[in-house]
Protein backbone atom coordinates (compact mmCIF):
# COMPACT_ATOMS: atom_id res chain seq x y z
CA UNK A 1 0.00 0.00 0.00
CA UNK A 2 1.39 3.04 -1.35
CA UNK A 3 2.32 6.19 1.34
CA UNK A 4 -1.42 8.25 0.48
CA UNK A 5 -3.26 5.38 0.60
CA UNK A 6 -2.02 4.30 3.79
CA UNK A 7 -2.53 8.46 4.96
CA UNK A 8 -5.93 8.36 3.85
CA UNK A 9 -6.57 4.94 5.46
CA UNK A 10 -5.06 6.27 8.74
CA UNK A 11 -7.47 9.41 8.86
CA UNK A 12 -10.42 7.21 8.39
CA UNK A 13 -10.24 4.92 10.89
CA UNK A 14 -8.57 8.14 13.01
CA UNK A 15 -11.58 9.57 13.29
CA UNK A 16 -14.16 6.70 12.92
CA UNK A 17 -12.39 4.91 16.28
CA UNK A 18 -12.04 8.54 17.69
CA UNK A 19 -15.97 8.71 17.39
CA UNK A 20 -16.72 6.15 19.64
CA UNK A 21 -15.18 7.18 22.91
CA UNK A 22 -16.89 10.80 22.99
CA UNK A 23 -20.40 9.20 21.61
CA UNK A 24 -20.63 7.05 24.85
CA UNK A 25 -19.66 9.72 26.82
CA UNK A 26 -21.94 12.28 26.00
CA UNK A 27 -24.80 9.55 26.19
CA UNK A 28 -24.13 9.22 29.46
CA UNK A 29 -23.72 12.89 30.21
CA UNK A 30 -26.76 13.83 28.75
CA UNK A 31 -28.78 10.91 30.10
CA UNK A 32 -27.52 11.58 33.40
CA UNK A 33 -28.31 15.46 33.15
CA UNK A 34 -32.07 14.28 32.11
CA UNK A 35 -32.03 11.99 35.24
CA UNK A 36 -30.97 14.68 37.74
CA UNK A 37 -33.72 17.10 35.86
CA UNK A 38 -36.17 14.73 35.99
CA UNK A 39 -36.13 14.31 39.76
CA UNK A 40 -35.57 17.75 40.99
CA UNK A 41 -37.03 20.64 37.88
CA UNK A 42 -36.01 23.50 39.78
CA UNK A 43 -32.43 22.54 39.86
CA UNK A 44 -32.55 22.24 35.88
CA UNK A 45 -30.76 25.75 35.36
CA UNK A 46 -27.71 24.70 37.10
CA UNK A 47 -27.50 21.12 35.77
CA UNK A 48 -28.45 22.37 32.05
CA UNK A 49 -25.72 24.98 32.70
CA UNK A 50 -22.55 22.44 34.46
CA UNK A 51 -24.02 19.65 31.61
CA UNK A 52 -22.88 21.92 28.15
CA UNK A 53 -19.48 22.12 30.34
CA UNK A 54 -19.39 18.77 30.56
CA UNK A 55 -20.53 17.99 26.81
CA UNK A 56 -17.87 20.52 25.47
CA UNK A 57 -15.12 19.09 26.92
CA UNK A 58 -16.23 15.61 26.33
CA UNK A 59 -16.52 16.55 22.50
CA UNK A 60 -13.24 18.22 22.60
CA UNK A 61 -11.89 14.45 22.57
CA UNK A 62 -13.55 13.49 19.24
CA UNK A 63 -12.43 16.43 17.68
CA UNK A 64 -8.61 15.63 18.70
CA UNK A 65 -9.61 12.73 16.44
CA UNK A 66 -10.53 14.81 13.80
CA UNK A 67 -7.70 17.50 14.22
CA UNK A 68 -5.20 14.11 13.80
CA UNK A 69 -7.14 13.15 10.49
CA UNK A 70 -7.05 16.59 9.07
CA UNK A 71 -3.35 16.42 9.50
CA UNK A 72 -2.76 13.26 8.03
CA UNK A 73 -4.72 13.96 5.07
CA UNK A 74 -3.39 17.54 4.21
CA UNK A 75 -0.11 17.53 6.28
CA UNK A 76 1.38 14.50 6.45
CA UNK A 77 4.01 13.78 3.32
CA UNK B 1 -77.05 9.51 -1.93
CA UNK B 2 -79.34 10.46 1.22
CA UNK B 3 -80.93 13.38 1.36
CA UNK B 4 -78.09 16.39 2.69
CA UNK B 5 -78.75 20.14 2.79
CA UNK B 6 -77.16 22.11 0.08
CA UNK B 7 -74.24 23.42 2.34
CA UNK B 8 -73.01 19.64 3.33
CA UNK B 9 -73.56 18.61 -0.48
CA UNK B 10 -70.97 21.65 -1.96
CA UNK B 11 -68.90 21.11 1.34
CA UNK B 12 -68.12 17.43 0.41
CA UNK B 13 -67.60 18.27 -3.24
CA UNK B 14 -64.94 21.32 -2.61
CA UNK B 15 -63.39 18.77 -0.18
CA UNK B 16 -63.01 16.14 -2.93
CA UNK B 17 -61.71 18.77 -5.24
CA UNK B 18 -59.44 19.94 -3.28
CA UNK B 19 -58.11 16.58 -2.51
CA UNK B 20 -57.63 15.77 -6.25
CA UNK B 21 -55.70 18.86 -6.81
CA UNK B 22 -53.49 17.88 -4.00
CA UNK B 23 -53.07 14.67 -5.77
CA UNK B 24 -52.51 16.31 -8.73
CA UNK B 25 -49.57 18.35 -7.33
CA UNK B 26 -48.19 15.24 -5.24
CA UNK B 27 -48.18 13.73 -8.77
CA UNK B 28 -46.40 17.12 -10.37
CA UNK B 29 -43.61 16.77 -7.82
CA UNK B 30 -42.90 13.12 -8.17
CA UNK B 31 -42.23 13.45 -11.50
CA UNK B 32 -40.06 16.51 -11.35
CA UNK B 33 -37.74 14.86 -9.04
CA UNK B 34 -37.44 11.54 -11.33
CA UNK B 35 -37.26 13.91 -14.41
CA UNK B 36 -34.60 15.54 -12.34
CA UNK B 37 -32.98 12.66 -11.29
CA UNK B 38 -32.03 11.56 -14.80
CA UNK B 39 -31.08 15.11 -16.38
CA UNK B 40 -27.33 15.53 -17.04
CA UNK B 41 -25.75 17.39 -14.26
CA UNK B 42 -24.14 21.12 -14.55
CA UNK B 43 -20.65 22.95 -15.08
CA UNK B 44 -18.16 19.72 -14.43
CA UNK B 45 -15.80 21.64 -11.93
CA UNK B 46 -14.51 19.76 -8.61
CA UNK B 47 -14.68 20.76 -5.36
CA UNK B 48 -12.22 21.19 -2.83
CA UNK B 49 -13.42 21.27 0.67
CA UNK B 50 -9.74 22.28 1.60
CA UNK B 51 -10.33 25.39 -0.88
CA UNK B 52 -12.61 27.17 1.57
CA UNK B 53 -9.98 26.87 4.33
CA UNK B 54 -6.45 28.07 2.26
CA UNK B 55 -5.76 31.78 3.00
CA UNK B 56 -4.78 33.64 -0.05
CA UNK B 57 -3.67 36.99 0.58
CA UNK B 58 -5.59 39.69 -0.41
CA UNK B 59 -3.18 42.91 -0.10
CA UNK B 60 0.27 41.70 -0.25
CA UNK B 61 2.38 43.09 2.83
CA UNK B 62 6.12 41.87 3.81
CA UNK B 63 7.37 39.55 6.03
CA UNK B 64 8.83 41.21 9.25
CA UNK B 65 11.05 37.65 10.28
CA UNK B 66 9.45 34.85 10.19
CA UNK B 67 5.57 36.27 10.21
CA UNK B 68 4.18 37.23 6.94
CA UNK B 69 1.81 40.86 7.64
CA UNK B 70 -0.52 40.06 3.86
CA UNK B 71 -4.05 41.04 4.74
CA UNK B 72 -5.77 37.56 4.22
CA UNK B 73 -9.59 36.57 4.64
CA UNK B 74 -8.76 35.70 8.34
CA UNK B 75 -7.58 39.46 9.20
CA UNK B 76 -10.38 41.01 7.44
CA UNK B 77 -12.60 38.59 9.52
CA UNK B 78 -10.68 39.55 12.83
CA UNK B 79 -10.99 43.51 12.36
CA UNK B 80 -14.94 43.14 10.81
CA UNK B 81 -15.58 41.45 14.37
CA UNK B 82 -13.84 43.93 16.51
CA UNK B 83 -15.55 46.47 14.01
CA UNK B 84 -18.73 45.23 14.64
CA UNK B 85 -18.24 44.95 18.58
CA UNK B 86 -17.11 48.49 18.98
CA UNK B 87 -20.00 49.63 17.05
CA UNK B 88 -22.62 47.82 19.54
CA UNK B 89 -21.18 49.54 22.35
CA UNK B 90 -20.83 52.29 21.66
CA UNK B 91 -24.63 52.25 20.08
CA UNK B 92 -25.89 50.93 23.60
CA UNK B 93 -23.79 52.92 25.15
CA UNK B 94 -25.41 56.00 23.66
CA UNK B 95 -29.22 56.03 23.95
CA UNK B 96 -29.10 53.69 27.25
CA UNK B 97 -32.73 53.31 28.82
CA UNK B 98 -34.18 52.39 31.63
CA UNK B 99 -36.85 50.95 30.16
CA UNK B 100 -34.78 49.00 27.51
CA UNK B 101 -35.95 48.79 24.09
CA UNK B 102 -35.09 45.13 22.02
CA UNK B 103 -31.64 45.92 20.88
CA UNK B 104 -30.55 47.12 24.72
CA UNK B 105 -32.66 44.07 25.79
CA UNK B 106 -30.47 41.47 23.79
CA UNK B 107 -27.28 43.27 25.18
CA UNK B 108 -27.73 43.72 28.57
CA UNK B 109 -29.27 39.57 28.37
CA UNK B 110 -25.87 38.66 27.18
CA UNK B 111 -23.97 40.56 29.75
CA UNK B 112 -25.87 39.23 32.58
CA UNK B 113 -25.40 36.13 30.92
CA UNK B 114 -21.64 36.55 31.19
CA UNK B 115 -21.61 37.81 34.45
CA UNK B 116 -23.79 35.76 36.23
CA UNK B 117 -23.99 32.96 34.17
CA UNK B 118 -20.56 32.13 33.55
CA UNK B 119 -17.99 34.19 35.51
CA UNK B 120 -20.54 34.49 38.69
CA UNK B 121 -21.32 30.75 38.64
CA UNK B 122 -17.92 29.50 38.62
CA UNK B 123 -15.90 32.02 40.75
CA UNK B 124 -16.86 33.19 43.95
CA UNK B 125 -14.57 35.64 44.98
CA UNK B 126 -13.15 36.84 41.41
CA UNK B 127 -16.01 37.48 39.82
CA UNK B 128 -15.86 41.53 39.58
CA UNK B 129 -12.13 41.35 39.49
CA UNK B 130 -12.18 38.97 36.30
CA UNK B 131 -15.56 39.68 34.45
CA UNK B 132 -13.99 42.37 32.13
CA UNK B 133 -11.79 39.28 30.45
CA UNK B 134 -14.39 36.62 30.77
CA UNK B 135 -17.01 38.64 29.47
CA UNK B 136 -14.64 40.19 26.38
CA UNK B 137 -13.76 36.45 25.72
CA UNK B 138 -17.34 35.52 25.30
CA UNK B 139 -18.48 38.71 23.54
CA UNK B 140 -15.21 38.20 20.90
CA UNK B 141 -15.55 34.40 20.65
CA UNK B 142 -19.75 34.86 19.81
CA UNK B 143 -19.22 37.55 17.44
CA UNK B 144 -16.18 36.21 15.97
CA UNK B 145 -18.33 32.76 15.55
CA UNK B 146 -21.03 34.29 14.10
CA UNK B 147 -19.70 36.70 11.76
CA UNK B 148 -18.28 33.27 10.18
CA UNK B 149 -21.71 32.32 9.05
CA UNK B 150 -22.13 35.11 7.14
CA UNK B 151 -21.08 35.05 3.41
CA UNK B 152 -18.88 37.57 2.93
CA UNK B 153 -17.41 37.85 -0.95
CA UNK B 154 -13.81 36.31 -0.30
CA UNK B 155 -13.64 33.51 -3.24
CA UNK B 156 -11.25 34.14 -5.74
CA UNK B 157 -13.19 36.35 -8.33
CA UNK B 158 -15.52 37.72 -5.61
CA UNK B 159 -17.43 35.12 -4.92
CA UNK B 160 -19.53 34.96 -1.29
CA UNK B 161 -17.76 32.20 1.03
CA UNK B 162 -18.03 31.47 5.00
CA UNK B 163 -15.07 31.92 6.51
CA UNK B 164 -14.93 32.48 10.78
CA UNK B 165 -11.99 33.99 12.22
CA UNK B 166 -11.81 31.53 14.67
CA UNK B 167 -11.68 28.82 12.48
CA UNK B 168 -8.01 29.66 12.22
CA UNK B 169 -5.47 27.76 14.92
CA UNK B 170 -3.10 30.99 15.10
CA UNK B 171 -6.37 33.12 16.37
CA UNK B 172 -7.71 30.47 18.51
CA UNK B 173 -4.36 29.66 20.29
CA UNK B 174 -3.58 33.32 20.64
CA UNK B 175 -6.88 33.48 23.06
CA UNK B 176 -6.22 30.30 24.87
CA UNK B 177 -2.40 31.55 25.77
CA UNK B 178 -4.19 34.68 27.13
CA UNK B 179 -6.14 32.67 29.25
CA UNK B 180 -3.25 30.48 30.28
CA UNK B 181 -1.56 33.87 31.15
CA UNK B 182 -4.08 34.91 33.48
CA UNK B 183 -4.71 32.11 34.91
CA UNK B 184 -0.75 31.93 36.20
CA UNK B 185 -1.21 35.75 36.74
CA UNK B 186 -3.96 35.44 39.07
CA UNK B 187 -2.04 32.72 41.19
CA UNK B 188 0.63 34.09 41.85
CA UNK B 189 -1.27 37.92 42.14
CA UNK B 190 -3.39 35.85 44.66
CA UNK B 191 -0.87 34.02 46.59
CA UNK B 192 2.98 35.02 45.64
CA UNK B 193 4.90 33.18 43.39
CA UNK B 194 6.30 30.17 45.71
CA UNK B 195 3.08 29.54 47.45
CA UNK B 196 1.24 29.17 43.94
CA UNK B 197 4.08 26.95 42.59
CA UNK B 198 4.05 25.02 46.18
CA UNK B 199 0.15 24.91 45.60
CA UNK B 200 -0.10 22.19 42.98
CA UNK B 201 1.36 19.88 45.11
CA UNK B 202 -1.22 17.72 47.95
CA UNK B 203 -0.40 18.34 51.18
CA UNK B 204 -1.47 15.17 52.54
CA UNK B 205 0.24 12.82 50.30
CA UNK B 206 3.63 10.62 50.46
CA UNK B 207 6.62 12.91 49.12
CA UNK B 208 7.08 10.62 45.64
CA UNK B 209 3.47 11.03 45.07
CA UNK B 210 3.72 14.41 45.94
CA UNK B 211 6.33 15.29 43.06
CA UNK B 212 4.72 12.80 40.32
CA UNK B 213 1.67 15.01 40.81
CA UNK B 214 2.97 18.24 40.42
CA UNK B 215 4.52 17.02 37.19
CA UNK B 216 1.10 15.78 36.11
CA UNK B 217 -0.25 19.12 36.86
CA UNK B 218 2.24 20.92 34.91
CA UNK B 219 1.71 19.14 31.91
CA UNK B 220 -2.49 19.58 32.50
CA UNK B 221 -1.90 23.26 32.74
CA UNK B 222 -0.13 23.28 29.22
CA UNK B 223 -2.21 20.88 27.92
CA UNK B 224 -5.37 23.28 28.43
CA UNK B 225 -3.70 25.75 26.25
CA UNK B 226 -3.89 22.79 23.73
CA UNK B 227 -7.59 21.85 24.36
CA UNK B 228 -9.01 25.29 24.84
CA UNK B 229 -7.85 26.22 21.82
CA UNK B 230 -8.09 22.92 19.50
CA UNK B 231 -11.78 22.52 20.83
CA UNK B 232 -12.69 26.25 19.62
CA UNK B 233 -10.42 25.78 16.34
CA UNK B 234 -11.68 22.24 15.09
CA UNK B 235 -15.46 23.10 16.28
CA UNK B 236 -15.17 25.83 13.71
CA UNK B 237 -13.49 24.29 11.07
CA UNK B 238 -15.51 20.98 11.20
CA UNK B 239 -19.19 22.98 10.96
CA UNK B 240 -17.74 24.75 7.97
CA UNK B 241 -16.07 21.71 6.06
CA UNK B 242 -19.95 20.33 6.73
CA UNK B 243 -21.58 23.59 5.44
CA UNK B 244 -19.31 23.49 2.36
CA UNK B 245 -20.20 19.81 1.77
CA UNK B 246 -23.77 20.55 1.76
CA UNK B 247 -24.06 23.80 -0.16
CA UNK B 248 -21.91 22.17 -2.83
CA UNK B 249 -24.16 18.83 -3.41
CA UNK B 250 -24.75 19.59 -6.83
CA UNK B 251 -21.04 19.43 -7.92
CA UNK B 252 -20.29 16.67 -5.77
CA UNK B 253 -22.81 14.46 -7.15
CA UNK B 254 -23.50 16.39 -10.79
CA UNK B 255 -27.00 15.38 -10.01
CA UNK B 256 -29.54 17.81 -9.79
CA UNK B 257 -32.06 15.79 -7.94
CA UNK B 258 -29.53 15.10 -4.96
CA UNK B 259 -28.63 18.60 -4.71
CA UNK B 260 -33.14 19.22 -4.24
CA UNK B 261 -33.62 16.90 -1.53
CA UNK B 262 -30.30 18.07 0.29
CA UNK B 263 -31.03 21.26 0.17
CA UNK B 264 -33.31 20.74 3.38
CA UNK B 265 -30.68 19.12 4.97
CA UNK B 266 -28.43 22.34 4.37
CA UNK B 267 -30.79 24.70 6.22
CA UNK B 268 -30.74 21.78 9.13
CA UNK B 269 -27.32 21.84 9.40
CA UNK B 270 -26.84 26.02 9.17
CA UNK B 271 -29.17 25.85 11.87
CA UNK B 272 -27.24 23.58 13.69
CA UNK B 273 -24.01 25.39 13.04
CA UNK B 274 -25.36 29.01 14.66
CA UNK B 275 -26.27 26.74 18.00
CA UNK B 276 -22.95 25.15 17.67
CA UNK B 277 -21.33 29.09 16.92
CA UNK B 278 -22.99 30.06 20.42
CA UNK B 279 -22.34 26.95 22.47
CA UNK B 280 -18.81 26.95 21.64
CA UNK B 281 -18.40 30.46 22.53
CA UNK B 282 -20.22 30.11 26.30
CA UNK B 283 -17.83 26.79 26.68
CA UNK B 284 -14.88 28.90 25.72
CA UNK B 285 -15.62 31.62 28.39
CA UNK B 286 -17.05 29.22 30.85
CA UNK B 287 -13.64 26.70 30.94
CA UNK B 288 -11.51 30.26 31.29
CA UNK B 289 -13.56 31.39 34.45
CA UNK B 290 -13.15 27.59 35.74
CA UNK B 291 -9.26 27.66 35.00
CA UNK B 292 -8.85 31.12 36.73
CA UNK B 293 -11.36 30.34 39.39
CA UNK B 294 -9.00 27.11 40.01
CA UNK B 295 -6.01 29.16 40.07
CA UNK B 296 -7.44 31.64 42.54
CA UNK B 297 -8.82 28.90 45.09
CA UNK B 298 -6.79 26.26 45.08
CA UNK B 299 -7.12 24.19 47.67
CA UNK B 300 -5.46 20.50 46.80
Amino acid sequence: MDASAAKLLGAGLSMGLGALGPGIGLGFLIGKALEAIARQPEVSGDVRTNMFIGIGVTEAIGLYAFVIALILIFVAK
Amino acid sequence: MAEVAPGQASAAVVERRRSRVRRVWIGVVLVALVALLFLPGGAKETFEVSQEFTLHPIVKLPKVGPVDLSITKAVICLWITVGVLAVIALVVNRSLKAQPGRFQYAIEFLYELARDGIAGSVMKSGRDTWFPYIGSVFFFVLTANLIGLIPLPFGEHGQLAFYAATGNLNVTVVLALFTFLFTQYAGVRNKGPVAYVHSWMPKGAPPVLREFIFVIHIVSEVFRVVSLSVRLFANMVAGHAILAVFFAMALIFQNYAIAVVLQGGSVIIFLFEIFVAVIQAFIFAILSAVYIGGALEQEH
